[in-house]
């Protein structure tokens, strides 16, 4: 589906779904298997594995889709514990707190968002190109979806 | 027929003195998700203090804690759920989920499903089903935190299953309840012997429907967190009697259910099902259902 490829090729990366197929419920999409396929009817509400919705014309990746991607060859740095704390309270990230970077350090791309253990907890857009970005207390990544949204969600 | 000192005088009259009771708050780790060891190393360096809980595989009794074990990245990450001692129990009662069509009937918010979906190891297929939209909106958030990947959730009533033309491996009813008074403080304020009569009668009609559709040989876990006989002993004996099914014996946390309520007896089998009365956890009732073979 051109909308999810359009997003994933952001991160430079790809996405293969093999076998699996994609379904649509009310601008949300969903990823399912070959034995969800023939159980399925219309009606359902929510399937598989959830890969995000489209709002306004704009898609919103849901956080399975983010570690997809992040599984594979993609824009990715990895950030220090007090940095990725921050970053799932809604922070952007300072230079300071990046550990590493994968892929793209351009400014204006977009990048997933990695703790230590190398689990995704959100993407962002790179405000300044980092190998260039003076000073350890400036911002160069600006959070734009973190895993906090789930406690969020609920409010 | 109402109030503390009437359900209180039950309770006595079923063999059990009411105490307080405030269990400790829980989780389970979901293993597809990360190596049990691993979550704990990280929630203790968090300082969260865990204990593990005797009679559950995967739980933790969570102790002096300086965070609140809802907000922490592990959480968000679908490492662990908070789930409640004795409701970690049901779903681990089943035989041979990998691979088995399987069917969480009253399924918000989630927290069972999240359970079943790891026992199955994300293989089959799970039916989740919950009647209220809200209440899917929440199950549906836990499902995406936890990255399940084998179920298919409907907005349906517990009692419409028959409309999905699936025949069931497996069941679970963690059916409506009239709740218990460790998790509600109002409890015996707001209940009275006609709710706990309306919840049962519910629980029943939803139970008929699930025979129907469990294949035969298939299992029906059924729980509460009720601690009236009504929605507990007296309903399953009124399902063995009446919906050819059997009680399979379980070997879980809890006392055998009581085979004598109010003076009348009921089928010797249901000793087989197990209460919990409230201490360590909140108060509980589990059973195991097999539909006859040929039945």
């Amino acid at each position: 589906m051109k909308t999810i490829e359009d997003f994933v090729s952001q991160f430079e990366a790809s996405l293969s779904l093999g076998e699996n197929f994609i379904v649509e419920k009310q601008s949300r999409y969903f990823l399912i298997n070959e034995n969800l396929r023939r159980q399925i009817k219309k009606e359902f509400f929510y399937a598989g594995v959830y890969l995000g919705k489209v709002k306004e014309g704009i898609f919103f990746p849901s956080f399975i889709l983010l570690a997809m991607i992040a599984e594979g060859k993609a824009n990715k740095i990895m950030v220090d514990e007090k940095t990725a704390w921050l970053f799932i309270c809604g922070r952007d990230i300072f230079k300071r707190g990046i550990l590493n970077v994968t892929g793209s350090k351009r400014k204006g791309d977009y990048t997933l968002i990695l703790n230590q253990h190398n689990e995704c907890l959100g993407f962002g857009k790179i405000l300044r190109n980092i190998d260039e970005a003076k000073g350890k207390n400036k911002v160069v990544v600006k959070n734009i979806s973190d895993i906090g949204d789930f406690l969020r969600r609920e409010k | 027929m109402s109030g503390k000192e009437f359900f209180v005088r039950r309770y006595k009259e079923l063999g059990w003195t009411c105490k307080e009771a405030e269990p400790k708050p829980s989780i389970r780790i979901n293993t597809v998700n990360a190596k049990k060891a691993d979550v704990v190393e990280r929630l203790e360096s968090l300082g969260i203090a865990l204990e593990k809980i005797p009679f559950v595989e995967d739980g933790y009794w969570i102790g002096k804690s300086k965070f609140s074990v809802g907000a922490t990245s592990e959480y968000l990450l679908g490492l662990y759920s908070i789930q409640e001692a004795a409701a970690q129990i049901p779903a681990t009662l089943f035989t041979y989920l990998e691979n088995k069509t399987v069917l969480d009937a009253c399924a918000a918010p989630g927290g069972k499903t999240v359970q079943l979906a790891g026992l199955m190891k994300n293989t089959g297929v799970l039916i989740a089903f919950d009647v209220k939209r809200r209440r899917l909106t929440a199950l549906s958030n836990q499902l995406e935190r936890c990255r399940v990947k084998n179920t298919i959730v409907y907005q349906l009533d517990a009692r419409e299953s028959s409309w999905l033309n699936i025949k069931f491996d497996r069941i679970l009813l963690d059916i409506p309840c009239s709740g218990n008074y460790v998790t509600d403080k109002d409890w015996f304020s707001r209940r009275t012997l006609k709710d706990v009569e309306r919840n049962a009668e519910l629980q029943r009609q939803i139970l008929g429907k699930a025979s129907k559709v469990i294949k035969a040989n298939g299992e029906i876990v059924y729980a509460t967190c009720s601690l009236e006989p009504e929605e507990n002993e007296l309903n399953i004996d009124w399902a063995i009697k009446t919906l050819n099914l059997e009680i399979e014996k379980i070997n879980c946390h809890g006392e055998k259910a009581l085979t004598n309520i109010f003076g009348r007896e009921l089928e010797s089998s249901i000793e087989n099902c197990r209460r919990i009365w409230p201490g360590q956890t909140q108060g509980f009732f589990v059973c195991k259902l097999k539909r006859r073979a040929g039945a």
